[in-house]
């Protein structure tokens, strides 16, 4: 089944490279999938964003992401045979597994560290400070102070 | 004059190692002669680095080819601003550049601290030189700009050089790595200020104040560079985007975040007395994201299209980098009691809390944004297997991110100072946030489906509420007092409080930002291949090709179409995509690309190239709905940002609410 696949897939693609062949891009899905190919000519854009004139990747690429269309395959199967050619370097987002899921959770895990470190710091910023041994005041003056703290701070900058 | 240069930048090393010295000696004994030694020292560099650098742009614009430098980076038929650019277009020019630039801070800082921060500033100077000789190190011994083109023993020059790489040579572009630049470098002074504050144990918040105007106007050059650089890939590389997550792109991205985040923690010290430790932290990883930045760039450690050639010099970088970081944290460990907190938060639900919020979130997207572009070489060091990681990856991490960044840009204003209370937050949110849910439904139901870009609209009018209202009850207050008019009001509001409503007006520009950037959801492309006379569409456009012509010039080969465009059949009039092809060196191909820019959308028609026959033009159409807000956007940040720097009207002075000894008598029932 598998060399029946390939077989075909050689016969398509070489179809499709004698004929006059039309531009792959204007194909919606192989702009879709070849968003999610990078282009290795060190350009550092996708299959389908690189733009340089005669690229020795993007162009052989896209054409053959074009038989792989025409040939009925499945996303998946395109990209698969994509890594198989290329390795995972082709991707233009790592698989999320293995050592490459850290790259997805890492960013995540410090900024859930960095909420907990947040609330610990608020929680020890929010006790109390010591009160000082000052003068004792009584209940009228204490409020009198505070509505006039208050007052004051209304008037301050938000 | 061949060795003019070199010799200046020579000596220009050699005073930027007494600078140091002097500073550190005359500061540690106190020694007032060795102190101002430094300055003058400070000074000198700036006098000779000025004459090499005169030296170089001087034998750029009259084409001295046997400086290996020029012949590398300049030609005869470049345009006079382009030879001046060609500065800035290589490693060693750069780098001579970088050094110039820091001298020209460095000179303006000593004169304008000349009676101020007597103690303080020999530190400061230090610090600078100490930045200063490293990359007097690089232009002097690592990647000099005035190598001599020879042949044995006998300096030789090359009839015409190669020429400024042709995607350079675009206004734009000619702005965009100065504006650059004076952010990385401007922000050594914060740095050099910062650590003069920790050597001296300074008790105060001096070194803040003082470096506030430097901090926002660092950041402002760093915005313009990255919007300027934005605007050089939208408008040159074709592809119709203007950001891809490229690494040096994200290396300019980092110190602004971070900076970002400093310039906002900077009002807790100032106000309250808070995070002192922090914005300790914050202005160093920033002033060493900048060396990391241009050590990104120059290294070849990720591979980029921005680039400089691939050099020697990262380990120098990494070393620099090393003994700065070693040194600022053991000076932070070592003064942690001189950075003692002043205040106490009274509530979770305050200004202060939002604040602490916000400053994570600008680190934590500073962190994913370094961690990404640093993801493939740590994985590949680890799995020994090469990785890709592209705008796909950069997007699906960091949108929800600058989300809630947005998020927290409206809600912050709306805490107040100590605490807020929940009538308050009712009285507040309650119409912003009812708007932000009623525009989401009425795009929904308008039959909008892209989650991140409804989420961005809603927050959009949300934060933009949130603005207004600030500005409409104080404008109002006023107007009432004085009986003029809102406007008036605002004007009147804005001058007494520059900071704060500039402030306000910069976050207004990041939202009108956000609304252009959410606009990328709706993209349409389209590529084709068309002979004369041929006709396609995309979106609401038809397009004609009526013809396609070529010619050269001195400089440059061109192909270009003249493309008729309808909307809905209504002429818009033709325009004129064209592929260029410069003739010096690898005979590289750029676009001019043709852009119709309205407020609804962008028409961008980009001239690809030709067919594999050479018979038909390849014509990549795009509509990019909502682009021309980002620039809008960015002169809004602009106006905002100006704002901040004028003195306001009104001298403020902030009150540090801690409670101070006084002790409530014990309750005892009133006697009769």
């Amino acid at each position: 089944m598998h060399r029946l696949k390939s077989s075909l897939l050689v016969l398509v693609v070489a179809a499709v490279c004698l004929g006059q062949a039309p531009n792959p891009l204007a194909n919606p899905r192989v702009r879709r999938l070849g968003d999610q190919l990078m282009c290795l000519c060190g350009c550092g854009a996708t299959i389908t964003g690189c733009n340089m004139l005669g690229c020795s990747h993007s162009k052989p690429a896209r054409e053959k992401l074009l038989a792989m269309v025409n040939a009925g395959m499945s996303d998946s199967a395109i990209l698969d045979s994509f890594v198989q050619e290329h390795g995972v370097e082709i991707l233009a987002k790592p698989p999320a597994q293995g050592f490459n899921l850290l790259g997805y959770v890492v960013p995540f895990i410090g900024i859930a560290a960095g909420l907990a470190f947040v609330w610990l710091v608020i929680k020890r910023f929010r006790k109390p400070l010591a009160v000082a041994g000052g003068p004792e005041i009584d209940d009228a003056a204490f409020a009198s102070y505070q509505a006039q703290i208050e007052k004051d701070l209304e008037k301050l900058d938000r | 004059m061949e060795n003019l240069g070199a010799l200046a930048v020579l000596l220009a090393f050699c005073l930027a190692v007494f600078a140091i010295l002097a500073g550190f000696v005359g500061g540690w004994k106190r020694n007032a002669f060795l102190a101002h030694a430094a300055g003058r020292a400070v000074y000198s560099v700036w006098i000779l680095l000025t004459v090499a650098a005169s030296v170089l742009v001087y034998s750029l614009i009259t084409g001295d080819y046997r400086f290996a430098y020029v012949a590398e980076h300049s030609n005869r038929a470049m345009p006079l601003m382009y030879k001046f650019a060609s500065w800035w277009g290589g490693q060693e020019g750069s780098l001579l550049f970088w050094s110039w630039l820091l001298s020209c801070y460095s000179a303006v800082v000593v004169f304008t601290n000349r009676r101020r921060h007597r103690s303080m500033m020999p530190y400061v100077i230090g610090t600078l030189m100490m930045t200063q000789c490293f990359f007097l190190i690089m232009n002097s011994f690592v990647a000099s700009p005035f190598k001599m083109l020879a042949v044995g023993r006998t300096i030789q020059a090359v009839a015409d050089g190669n020429g400024l790489n042709p995607l350079l040579q675009y206004p734009a572009m000619a702005i965009h790595p100065p504006m650059l630049y004076l952010g990385y470098v401007g922000f050594v002074v914060p740095f050099a200020f910062a650590i003069g504050s920790l050597i001296t144990r300074q008790p105060g918040d001096e070194w803040i104040y003082t470096t506030r105007r430097w901090a926002l106007v660092t950041w402002l050059f760093q915005s313009t560079g990255i919007l300027l650089g934005a605007g050089w890939a939208y408008a040159v590389l074709g592809w119709g985007g203007y950001w891809a997550w490229d690494p040096v792109e994200n290396a300019s991205f980092l110190p602004w975040l971070s900076a970002t985040a400093f310039l906002h923690s900077v009002m807790m010290q100032e106000k309250k007395g808070m995070m002192k430790v922090w914005n300790m932290v914050l202005v160093s990883g920033t002033f060493f994201l900048c060396i990391f930045g241009t050590f990104l760039t120059r290294s070849g450690v990720v591979s980029s299209v921005h680039a400089f050639a691939q050099s020697s010099i990262g380990p120098w970088f990494v070393g620099f980098l090393a003994i700065m970081v070693a040194g600022t944290l053991y000076l932070i460990l070592d003064r942690l009691d001189y950075l003692k907190t002043e205040s106490r938060l009274e509530s979770v639900i305050s200004r202060e809390s939002s604040f602490m919020f916000n400053n994570l979130i600008l680190v934590a997207a500073c962190f994913s944004i370094l961690w990404g572009t640093l993801f493939p070489v740590i994985s590949e060091w680890a799995t020994g297997e090469k990785i890709s990681v592209g705008k796909p990856f950069f997007n699906r991490i960091n949108i929800p991110i600058f989300l809630f960044l947005l998020f927290l840009t409206g809600v912050g204003p709306l805490f107040a100072w100590r605490r807020t209370s929940l009538e308050s937050l009712r009285r507040n949110f309650q119409w912003p946030l009812v708007a932000g849910l009623v525009l989401v439904a009425g795009l929904i139901a308008a039959g909008m489906r892209a989650p991140f870009a409804l989420t961005a609209f809603g927050l959009c009018l949300f934060v933009a509420w949130t603005i207004v209202a600030e500005f409409y009850k104080g404008a109002r207050a006023i107007s009432a007092k004085t009986g003029g008019n809102l406007l008036a009001g605002a004007y009147e509001l804005t001058r007494r409080n520059q900071r704060r409503y500039g402030g306000y007006i910069v976050h207004m520009g990041i939202v009108v930002m956000f609304v252009g950037f959410a606009g990328s959801a709706f993209n349409l492309d389209s590529t084709v291949e068309v002979n004369k006379g041929d006709a396609f569409s995309i979106g609401h456009y038809q397009l004609r090709v009526m013809d396609l012509t070529s010619g050269d010039n001195d400089n440059y080969a061109w192909n270009r179409a003249a493309i008729d465009v309808n909307k809905d059949g209504a002429p818009l009039g033709v325009f004129y995509p064209e592929r260029r092809f410069y003739k010096s060196g690898e005979r590289q191909a750029t676009s001019e690309v043709a852009i119709r820019r309205r407020l609804n959308e962008d028409l961008y028609l980009n001239f690809a190239g030709m067919s594999d026959d050479n018979q038909r033009a390849v014509i990549q159409a795009y509509v990019n709905p909502l682009v021309s807000w980002i620039w809008i956007g960015y002169y809004v940040l602009l106006f905002g940002t100006l704002a901040c720097l004028v003195p306001s009207k009104v001298r403020l002075q902030y009150a540090r609410t801690q409670v101070l000894g006084v002790k409530k008598k014990a309750y005892a029932p009133a006697e009769k």
